[in-house]
């Protein structure tokens, strides 16, 4: 079961998808963040290190690298990160986990972000990640 | 590969919303659209400048003003990186779904 939903707002371009997993979160939450099985489903060679301020790269089989840093971790519920992607665009991604009577609900929201936070895109010389923005949650 | 320039120009609120009275309201000037909104004719006129750098208006010499259009070809770019995304994160799901069944 897949939900689409496509956002136009100010200052808020973001594509969002909702799948129920049949699986309980602590089992997709190892998915998500374990270096051993997150490659299983994201494309190519994926590391993560999922602590605020971590890195996350992937290098798919057929393009370029994409890296970023991992900005919020709270096992078992959330996961945000921001990286670059193989075009350029900086953006954001934010999953969020939810246990229901099937499994789990992940919620999966990949936003632009405004180069009001990331300042100068990078072929202008700006950073594309701040670290202001960088929070804990045990 | 998408411009960065209409992304930027829609990535702020503000200019989000000078581009939206051109689209709902019609053809304007700086002047008419800082009427409107709590910003000067100064902010509005840089505003401009980066919506017409995205090519998301178009502008029409009017006497001593300038009046704009909004152009809502570069948009089809917002849309085909949603679609790609989207696209992504489809496939992705589907293989995580497989990995826990």
């Amino acid at each position: 079961m897949q939900e689409e939903r496509f956002e136009e707002m100010a200052g808020d371009i973001a594509v969002e998808r909702t799948v129920t997993l049949p699986a309980d979160p602590g089992s997709v939450w190892e998915r998500l963040t374990d270096e051993n099985l997150v490659g299983d489903w994201m494309e190519g060679d994926v590391s993560i290190d999922a602590r605020p301020g971590g890195a996350i790269t992937m290098t798919p089989e057929d393009g370029a690298p994409v890296w970023g840093t991992v900005e919020e971790v709270v096992p078992r519920r959330r996961l945000q990160w921001s990286w670059r992607t193989d075009d350029g665009l900086p953006t954001q991604v934010e999953i969020e986990l939810e246990q229901v009577e099937e499994g789990t609900t992940l919620t999966v929201r990949e936003t632009l972000l405004p180069w009001t936070i990331t300042g100068l895109p990078p072929q202008w010389g700006g950073s594309p990640f701040p670290r202001a923005s960088l929070s804990v949650a045990a | 590969m998408i411009p960065h320039e209409v992304f930027a120009a829609l990535a702020d609120p503000t200019r989000l919303e000078v581009l939206s009275r051109l689209a709902d309201g019609g053809p304007a000037t700086a002047t008419e659209l800082s009427a409107a909104m709590p910003i000067s004719r100064q902010a509005v006129t840089k505003h401009l400048a980066a919506l017409d750098a995205a090519g998301l208006v178009e502008r029409h010499p009017s006497g001593r003003e300038v009046r704009y259009t909004f152009d809502p070809e570069p948009l089809g770019d917002v849309v085909k990186w949603a679609e790609k995304v989207g696209d992504t994160w489809d496939q992705r799901l589907g293989r995580l779904s497989r990995s826990v069944e």
